[in-house]
């Protein structure tokens, strides 16, 4: 057999550890099922009939347009526009985001380099959240904000919302932390900076990507928060899943699909950029 | 010396000069440092120093809970000064129990299902090379875990419609002759939750596959096991604690899944999560809701201590054995 031939047939023997094709080609036929729905949205998203039928009977743009007119001028029976939800939903997230990083980083810290009385506890503490039944956080809260004598509308999304993204911010600093040697604090230490100076001059600029991946995913998390929300909005505070869910509530609207593909990009952006810091190590979820 | 060599200029100093010249100081002395007193706070409380603005807010967290569980003891109209243990009773009532009956066997239905797809894919994801494949892989697990139920339950609404995808491909492939009902009923819950929590299965396993060396494959195939053999008789049992991990998270996750049983089972599958809240926004029944609660908090508690159990059994037999 001539050479070029073989070479194209390319035959070669899987070894032991490789995936087989059959394997590659079943889970990328599962991992296809698991973002299903999010493709049937983006395509009936362009549907050009105004039924829910699957695959559309033609194509148009017409919910972005309509989606756009319900963004530039809402309409009076909505209770809250559309900007105003988004405007919201920006700053819970934001919040979020940088309390959530504020309060992780001396909280890795502490789980990482010191050896404390407790330790098991906090450490089961800190993935509380994460097994923590929604619904009942989402009660409580309200339990909590409703007996309280004053009241809180943003905040007490905010305080919600990083109780829930505070195991991912702590765990991504944690693993950046572990990857980061001692040598060099007590090194910064030798050459005379003080215990607190080693630790905000030396370690966290080290574990920069693993905050900002944390960061990442406390937004992504906050972002995209429905069941916890839905317990604690008020009528003139509402996040953008919110707005969505109490305009869908008695019949399915298609311009809600033009918005789910907004969110839906937003988020694959915030995604492939949280992989990329995961390719460069000391980021887990 | 040194203005010696400025006066001479760049180009025309000799060698002499060079060895001749005194080495500049290179660090300039600040004193003696500072002897820091010995340290005076304990390592502990330095660390619980540092824990305490996380710690606050899991405190709020933790209050929150205690709230759920006095309230659940109240009586309906007098909160927080009533005791009773009527709302525990009403969930005895065949409604609550069938309902309670129904969330655990959705939720355990779903774990196993999520693990078995799970399997494949993470021992995919575990062994892939190519950096580019691994990232679109990665971001197709991630996506249905981070991204809005709500939007996800949309897709599934069209999906499984009576003119919905699901529907039109049975019909063409001519397994059913008329569009069959999936939406509002316990199949569509069961394909959402599958579907929702599968990330929650793929992540752990594949990170216990990661940990199970490539040369244990080697040394099976090398002592004459099959591709299949290899998987079921090293793979799946060096990755268990992994699995049991996965098969918790979904178990934990889907019994107290809330969007997606409002969504797609509509009042026809009250799963609890969902009468939880059915007591608190029509029927204002504070105290019922908050036995349902602790009823969820109690189920996820069970779950995950046995869970523990299983997988750090399993791996002080995967150590003693290495």
């Amino acid at each position: 057999m001539s050479s070029p031939l073989k070479g194209l047939i390319r035959f070669q023997p899987t070894l032991p550890g490789d995936t087989g094709r059959f394997a590659g080609i079943l889970s990328g036929f599962i991992l296809l099922l698991a973002v299903m729905p999010i493709l049937t949205m983006i395509v009936m998203s362009f549907s050009g009939a105004s039924n829910l039928d699957f695959p559309p009977s033609s194509y148009s743009l017409q919910w972005y347009q309509a989606a756009w007119k319900t963004f530039v001028s809402p309409d009076s029976s909505d209770v809250l526009s559309l900007g105003q939800a988004l405007g919201t939903s920006l700053l819970v997230s934001c919040l979020t985001m940088v309390l959530a990083t504020l309060i992780a980083v001396p909280a890795a810290y502490a789980l990482t380099r010191c050896e404390f009385r407790g330790k098991a506890v906090a450490l089961q503490l800190m993935s509380l959240p994460l097994v923590f039944p929604m619904v009942v956080l989402g009660l409580a809260m309200l339990l909590v904000f409703d007996s309280l004598p004053f009241h809180l509308t943003t905040s007490r999304l905010v305080i919600a919302h990083v109780i829930l993204a505070l195991p991912f911010v702590v765990k991504n600093c944690t693993a950046a932390m572990l990857s980061i040697g001692t040598e060099v604090e007590e090194a910064a230490q030798m050459l005379g900076a003080s215990p607190m100076r080693a630790i905000i001059d030396v370690v966290v600029p080290l574990m920069k990507s693993g905050i900002l991946a944390g960061m990442l995913l406390a937004f992504i998390v906050s972002f995209n928060e429905f069941t916890v929300t839905y317990f604690l909005y008020t009528i003139d505070v509402m996040t953008v899943p919110i707005w969505m869910y109490s305009r869908t509530v008695s019949s399915l609207d298609p311009t809600v699909f033009s918005f789910a593909v907004l969110i839906v990009l937003i988020d694959f952006v915030l995604i492939w950029a949280l992989e990329k810091l995961v390719g460069e190590g000391g980021v887990s979820f | 010396m040194q203005r010696q060599v400025a006066l001479h200029g760049a180009g025309n100093f000799s060698f002499t000069e060079i060895t001749d010249m005194q080495h500049p100081n290179l660090t300039r002395s600040v004193g003696e440092a500072p002897v820091r007193p010995p340290r005076a706070i304990s390592p502990t409380a330095r660390a619980w120093f540092f824990l305490t603005p996380s710690m606050l807010f899991l405190a709020v967290l933790i209050a929150a809970s205690l709230l759920v569980l006095r309230m659940s003891v109240g009586t309906k109209g007098a909160e927080w000064t009533g005791f009773s243990l009527a709302s525990y009773a009403q969930l005895l009532e065949p409604y609550y129990l069938k309902s309670l009956l129904l969330t655990l066997r959705l939720a355990l239905i779903s774990a196993v299902i999520a693990v078995v797809l799970a399997i494949p894919v993470a021992y995919t994801m575990s062994r892939l090379q190519s950096p580019l494949v691994r990232r679109i892989f990665l971001a197709a697990v991630l996506l249905p875990l981070l991204v809005n139920l709500l939007l996800q339950s949309y897709g599934w609404l069209v999906i499984l419609g009576p003119a919905g995808m699901l529907n039109k491909a049975l019909l063409g492939l001519g397994l059913i002759k008329r569009p069959i009902m999936m939406l509002y009923n316990q199949n569509g819950v069961l394909m959402g939750l599958v579907q929702t929590a599968f990330p929650l299965a793929v992540l752990p396993i594949a990170s216990a596959m990661r940990g199970v060396s490539r040369s244990f494959e080697e040394a099976a195939a090398t002592l004459g096991a099959s591709r299949l053999q290899v998987f079921r008789q090293v793979v799946l049992p060096m990755s268990m604690p992994g699995i049991i991990t996965g098969a918790t998270l979904v178990f934990a996750y889907n019994a107290s899944s809330f969007v997606v049983p409002l969504l797609l089972g509509g009042r026809r599958v009250p799963m609890l999560a969902v009468m939880v809240h059915d007591q608190i926004a029509p029927l204002m029944n504070w105290p019922a809701a908050s036995a349902a609660g602790v009823v969820l908090i109690v189920t996820t508690l069970i779950i995950m201590t046995l869970s523990e159990y299983l997988s750090g059994r399993r791996r002080r037999m995967l150590e003693a054995s290495q």
